[in-house]
């Protein structure tokens, strides 16, 4: 951290406007307007593995402000530049970070920051005949005044084929269980992924606006439903943010019990996709069988928390109720059956000829290209990255478990993103138990105050699909002055567009749900002859069952 | 032998063998009360007794289901502010209960009643004004949406 400052300092000089030490793993600083790409180069040249964690914009009434949030190693360092409003543009760092595409296009979608040499700057959240000039983040925007437009949608084929006889292949928005619903256009020569192109926003419900016209208290629970199967990491997430904006001091017992709520809710996402991975395989059985078992991690969220999907168990300063012995105890021995069970499930990811058909050597991510592009999570550590927030940049108890260690592997390819799922699952099994052991007494919640004084923060975690960023800004009320979240599906896009590049039409399921997008196998897929305009459309399972029967050309 | 056999068809040999022996998985439900674990987030319980009418609860609410009602629906005693306490609208309730954590007394309970399905909206109003009045302003009071909490 030290290090990187100084470098800033000598790389910049006078361009360096401020620089804030907020944490023993966070900085801010402050450049003059232009010069980040300098900081960003020198930074990047000194610190290869770095990577682009978010982009935050901001309206401050004269001016924007565009944040960079910087990952390097456990530390996050925040590059603040502001932007005239007249004139907002701001030279784009995709050159030096390619994973920065999608970052940009939200900002320039959400607040009219223009990008200067982005290679594709479009709309990304926003339909594609929004209003020109229409920013919904800009604080002079009312949504009240808006009317629809007169021109009529048009769905453009985004890849058009300009050359050679290639086709566009449409799958999506209608993903019904994903909660990001996405469009994806591929460009396919034949059976192979040539290119493709990511559309998302369908379900953006405008939740970081909505956030500041609600108070603390109710943000949370605002926060919960960004996404309902990593419920307990967006709640801690939010918690963590507030509880630093206040300098709240959160009870140790409180701690772990944070730790044993988002252990559960990751055991319960990862086995979630494990059995959608095994049904996009044509494997319904292990679908059944672990679903079947997830069933007893259900139950014990159920008895902790009150409910089984959504637990409401994360207050501001601390959790919102306490953990029997006896439940306890009953957890310590489901967990027991649990690890049973996920050592068998290793034995069939590890050595059943349906599984390694399916994902061996398939979207393949190599290391250089995963740090390029900012992937996080299980992507990014089964691409060979020992990067997990819990271990580098620990918060709750993480930093006092023992048991804890990053699971990592070399392969980079769909079973090997699988594979570090269900090793953590295991790990998550020991975190639980140990956190059950150590669990300290006294209280679990801390008194939290209504208002926040004037204060920023920017908290991370690691979430079951990778690393989750919030960032906020207190301006002395009750209601946050900006919340920017940034999920990590958000930031695994960029990656999966390169691992999709190069696959078989009827490996695109199993490798799209192998960064965890909560893939649903009723997928409608509609194929378009651009040279014909001839269209047909087929459900996915019947692209699955293509595979099955060894794909051939259609 | 059998270890020759894949991980995957031992495993569902087993599980064979366990469904052919014993009971089915599957519970008759409605038929049979499905049994939900201590500390269920269900239907709210208010202790009228206790609630202070301060509407702290109304104010934290995430979705706004709950607002503050003057208890008696007569008119109250002249020069006395009327006594509120809150009704819930369990139309909008995400069961967050962070009323009950916000309650300075600790007058809302969370029970285990989960099935709340319902015809009408109005029959999701928990209101528990008529637990504390009289037979006679019951009467005069038409309240709607009156529910035992405990089904």
């Amino acid at each position: 951290m030290v290090t990187s400052l100084e470098l800033l300092e000598r790389e910049l000089g006078d361009s360096l406007l401020a620089r804030e030490v907020r944490g023993p793993r966070r900085a801010d600083v402050s450049v003059v307007t232009g010069r980040h790409m300098a900081a960003i180069k020198a930074l990047k040249a000194a610190f290869p593995s770095l990577r682009l964690s978010a982009i935050t914009g901001m309206d401050l009434g004269e001016r924007l402000a565009v944040l960079y949030h910087l990952r390097l190693g456990g530390s996050i360092l925040t590059l603040r530049m502001e932007v005239p409003k007249e004139e907002p543009v701001v030279e784009s760092i995709t050159r030096i970070i390619p994973g920065a595409d999608l970052h940009e296009r939200e900002v320039y979608d959400m607040l009219g920051i223009i990008f200067k040499d982005h290679p594709d700057l479009r709309r990304l959240l926003l339909p594609d005949d929004a209003p020109e000039g229409f920013h919904p983040l800009r604080k002079e925007v009312e949504a009240r005044t808006l009317r629809p437009t007169e021109t009529k949608p048009v769905l453009q084929p985004v890849i058009t084929a300009e050359s050679g006889p290639y086709l566009t292949l449409i799958i999506g928005p209608q993903h019904p269980a994903l909660h990001e619903p996405e469009r994806f256009v591929f460009k396919v020569d034949g059976e192979v992924v040539v290119g493709v192109d990511i559309r998302i926003g369908y379900a953006h419900r405008g939740i970081e606006e909505a956030a500041e016209h609600r108070t603390y208290i109710q943000d949370l629970y605002l926060c919960e439903r960004v996404c309902g199967i990593c419920n307990v990491a967006h709640s801690l997430c939010y918690c963590l943010t507030v509880e630093e904006l206040l300098g709240l001091e959160v009870p140790p017992r409180a701690q772990y019990l944070r730790v044993v709520a988002a252990e559960l809710n990751r055991l319960h996402s990862h086995m979630l996709l494990l059995g959608v991975a095994a049904e996009e395989m044509g494997f319904s059985t292990l679908f059944m069988y672990i679903w079947r078992d997830r069933e007893a991690v259900m139950d014990l969220m159920e008895m902790l928390t009150g409910n089984r999907v959504v637990s409401s168990f994360n207050r501001i300063g601390g959790v919102s109720r306490d953990i029997t012995p006896e439940l306890a105890e009953k957890m310590k021995d489901r967990l027991r059956e649990l690890r049973g069970r996920l050592e068998h499930y290793l034995e069939v990811f590890e050595s059943d000829p349906t599984i390694l058909v399916r994902t061996e050597g398939i979207g393949l991510l190599a290391q250089q290209d995963a740090v390029a592009l900012c992937a996080t999570g299980p992507t990014l550590r089964a691409s060979g990255v020992g990067f997990d927030v819990r271990a580098d940049d620990p918060y709750a108890a993480y930093s006092e478990l023992a048991s804890f260690e990053p699971v990592v592997m070399k392969e980079g390819d769909d079973w090997a993103r699988y594979m570090v799922r269900l090793k953590e699952c295991l790990v998550s099994v020991d975190v639980i138990e140990e956190a059950l052991e150590k669990l300290p007494g006294g209280p679990v919640k801390a008194r939290a105050p209504r208002r926040v004084k004037p204060n920023e923060a920017v908290c991370t975690i690691e979430a079951p699909r990778g690393e989750l960023l919030y960032y906020m800004r207190s301006d002395g009320s009750d209601k946050p002055a900006r919340l920017k979240i940034r999920t990590p599906t958000f930031t695994n896009l960029a990656p999966l567009r390169k691992m999709l590049e190069g696959v078989y039409v009827a490996d695109i399921p199993v490798t799209l749900a192998s960064i965890d997008p909560c893939f649903s196998c009723t997928d409608r897929a509609v194929f378009v002859d651009v040279n014909t305009g001839r269209s047909w459309s087929c459900y996915l399972d019947e692209l699955g069952k293509q595979a099955r029967r060894g794909a051939r050309a259609w | 032998m059998v270890k020759l056999l894949p991980a995957i068809i031992r495993d569902a040999l087993k599980t064979l063998v366990r469904a052919l022996v014993g009971r089915p998985a599957t519970i008759r439900y409605p038929e049979v009360e499905v049994k939900v674990p201590e500390g269920f987030r269900g239907r709210h319980w208010l202790d009228i007794n206790k609630c202070v009418g301060c509407g702290l609860c109304a104010r934290d609410c995430p979705t706004g289901a709950i607002t503050m009602m003057t208890l008696t629906l007569a008119s109250p005693d002249k020069g006395k502010k009327p006594r509120k306490v809150p009704v819930f609208d369990l139309s909008r309730c995400i069961f967050c209960y962070q009323c009950a954590e916000s309650c300075p007394r600790g007058a809302i309970k969370p029970t285990k009643v989960f099935s709340m399905a319902a015809y009408d909206p109005h029959d999701l109003v928990l209101d528990f004004r008529p637990l504390l009045l009289s037979k006679r302003e019951e009467r005069e009071g038409q309240l709607s949406g009156q529910q035992d909490p405990h089904g």
